[in-house]
């Protein structure tokens, strides 16, 4: 594997802020009007901001592109950090139930808040605790200490999925929030129910998470050697995996919060950037938030025109593209885990 | 497990054998139980609240007088043996997804299911009389029908001399469902001399993506959601909207789009909604050049003057 150098980090993340820029710029030139690309650069230079033009490029698809990559970038973060806590390749915050969590914290509030005085601005801190929850419950459930058995993750995962499913559908019926397509688009997965005054907060918990993984990046490395093998080349395991747990929570809460569950974004980025770029998190981390954003947004293009104007949640083509990856990665993980 | 299947039919034949025989009426049924809100609307309003005897949960929390009826489930989740035990003579519900399977259940069982659609305006006014002549009121529903095709020549008579209106009606904000093409809601927008653009769905309640309804430009936005968030606050987020300009973002009331027995107020209100001076008619996908108005309907703001280029 090549060395780590400042300018090679540089170069790549470059690269990948170019890609996002290139997927930025069609999430705001497609879609299923009519608007011809010479209309939205004109809109982007500042012609004219009260035409319809300016509408459909500033107020509908200029939100959904910042919420898309807001969101890409927390899920393949998130993905990188669990991938290397838990040491096992398949950790992706969907597969493993935390975003099921978080929705079932934010659903719980919007069900059943209103009788207790919580308004729309408490969903995000209840998926927050949510998908904190699940983490730990994870942990303590099939964490035992040193390697977590990848069997009993994935078990525990699917499960807890399940019961997440279930709990949300009953809170959904009881509650009358059933009657609608709302709850529907929750457990898929959309950028559509989406309004640009909760991207704020969405960008908050990923700054914050961003800020907690990037120093540790080192440790991270380490990590994935094994937590004894760590402590003893001088990581603070317990105190460095509390932080980055709790900065996964956050960012998986904050995204989830905003757009349902959106699956495998977290498992597709993550792999595919260690086979282009080797596994040093120092380039890995940065890479994953740049590479996740893009991909969220070019996802979202294609949920928004492959049907004309009809629109796809955007979670059924990111599921559509993951659910293989995932088939094949267990596949190549079982098979090593049996070779000599 | 084999013996079910040749069971089930002989079954079924039996009783489609028992209904069609001889061609007299029906019997008026005595005991009903309604699965559809709109349904038990339109059996409360001719008079035969006193017939049902059990309703879905939905009728019972928009029909207070109702509350004391055993209720059966929700509009999505209908349960078969609640329906079952209260030995109803007539289950009334609307063919739908939901419900197709339930009926078709029931009528093995041998209930009498009375199945009537509710998208088209003739459907609806089909169902008002279908349900008069099954439960014993036949001239009240019959009445019903008559007021709202006499509404029904009023409102068109007057709308006539007038410019058609650029009308959206939006049933739910987030993601975004409004009213299309062939439904009574659609024919009531017509009738009331508004322009439907949505009308280019083939579906009667499509959804629409917010890039739509911005090149649609309509003058009007009729708001059905009941959403908290004021429609002129919601809507303006887009500004280039013309009814936003106008200050015509129009919050009416959410029961006007089911398919109820009082379709001439809902066709009053919609025609006073959209019977404004000022609104010139106008080619689609160009801005809006007319005067802005107050609105009267609804709690739209201060209208802000259309800011388009000249």
């Amino acid at each position: 594997m090549t060395v780590l150098t400042p300018r090679r980090v540089v170069l790549v993340l470059l690269a990948m802020l170019l890609a996002l820029l290139a997927a930025a710029f069609l999430g705001l030139v497609a879609g299923p009007s009519s608007l011809a690309p010479g209309d939205v650069a004109a809109v982007l230079r500042g012609a004219d901001p009260t035409s319809a033009a300016a509408d459909i490029v500033l107020r509908v698809r200029l939100p959904r592109v910042v919420l898309g990559m807001l969101v890409g970038a927390s899920l393949a973060v998130s993905g990188v950090l669990f991938q290397a806590l838990l040491r096992n390749p398949l950790a992706d915050p969907f597969v493993l139930g935390i975003s099921g969590g978080a929705a079932l914290g934010a659903i719980l509030v919007l069900s059943l808040g209103g009788a207790v005085g919580l308004g729309y601005a408490a969903v995000p801190p209840a998926a927050f605790a949510g998908s904190l929850c699940t983490t730990l419950l994870l942990y303590a459930v099939a964490g035992i200490r040193g390697r977590v058995s990848a069997t009993h993750l994935l078990l525990t995962g699917v499960v807890f999925n399940a019961f997440a499913s279930a709990a949300i559908v009953f809170l959904a019926s009881i509650s009358g929030l059933m009657e609608g397509a709302g709850v529907f688009l929750w457990l898929i997965g959309s950028l559509s129910a989406s309004r640009v005054e909760v991207a704020g907060w969405v960008a908050v918990f990923l700054t914050v998470g961003l800020g907690c993984a990037i120093p540790l990046a080192r440790s991270l490395n380490l990590l994935t050697l094994g937590e004894e093998s760590a402590q003893q080349l001088g990581v603070d395991v317990e105190r460095h995996k509390r932080i980055l747990l709790l900065a996964t929570s956050l960012m998986v809460g904050a995204a989830v919060s905003v757009a349902g569950l959106i699956g495998f974004v977290g498992l597709i980025i993550p792999h595919l950037l260690r086979l282009l770029l080797g596994p040093d998190h120092r380039l890995l981390v940065p890479a994953a938030a740049l590479g996740g954003a893009a991909f969220l947004v070019v996802c979202d293009v294609v949920a928004r025109t492959l049907l004309g104007g009809r629109e796809l949640p955007v979670g059924a083509i990111t599921a559509l593209a993951g659910g293989p990856l995932f088939l094949y990665l267990l596949r190549r993980h079982q098979l090593r885990a049996f070779a000599p | 497990m084999r013996l079910r299947a040749p069971v089930v039919t002989l079954v079924a034949l039996l009783a489609a054998a028992s209904a069609g025989r001889g061609s007299e009426p029906p019997p008026i049924a005595r005991r009903v139980v309604s699965l559809n809100p709109s349904l038990t609307e339109m059996l409360v309003a001719i008079g035969a609240g006193p017939a049902l005897v059990g309703v879905d949960e939905y009728s019972a929390r928009l029909q207070p007088d109702l509350r004391s009826l055993p209720t059966v489930g929700g509009l999505f989740n209908p349960s078969l043996e609640a329906v079952l035990a209260l030995e109803p003579d007539l289950v009334v519900l609307v063919p739908g997804a939901h419900q197709r399977d339930l009926a078709h259940r029931l009528e093995v069982l041998g209930v009498v299911v009375l199945q009537l659609p509710n998208i088209t305006l003739d459907q609806v006014l089909g169902s008002l009389e279908a349900l008069g002549r099954r439960v014993g009121h036949g001239a009240e529903a019959r009445e019903r029908v008559a007021d709202i095709r006499g509404a029904w020549r009023e409102v068109e008579r007057e709308a006539a001399g007038r410019p058609r209106v650029r009308a959206v009606l939006v049933i739910q904000r987030d993601p975004l469902y409004v009213v299309g093409r062939g439904s009574f809601i659609d024919a009531m927008l017509r009738a009331a001399g508004g322009e439907n653009p949505a009308a280019a769905f083939p579906e009667p309640y499509p959804r629409a993506a917010v890039e739509w309804l911005i090149e649609a430009a309509p003058q009007v936005i009729l708001d059905a959601t009941d959403d908290p968030e004021e429609p002129q606050r919601h809507w303006s987020r887009w500004p280039s909207l013309p009814a936003v300009a106008f200050g015509r973002t129009l919050a009416i009331p959410a029961d006007i789009v089911r398919p109820g027995p009082y379709l001439d107020r809902s066709l009053r209100l919609l025609a006073r909604a959209l019977q404004r001076p000022g609104l010139e008619t106008r080619k689609p996908a160009q801005p809006a050049r007319s005067e802005p108005e107050a609105s009267e309907v609804g709690g739209g703001e201060p209208a802000q003057p259309a800011l388009v280029a000249p």
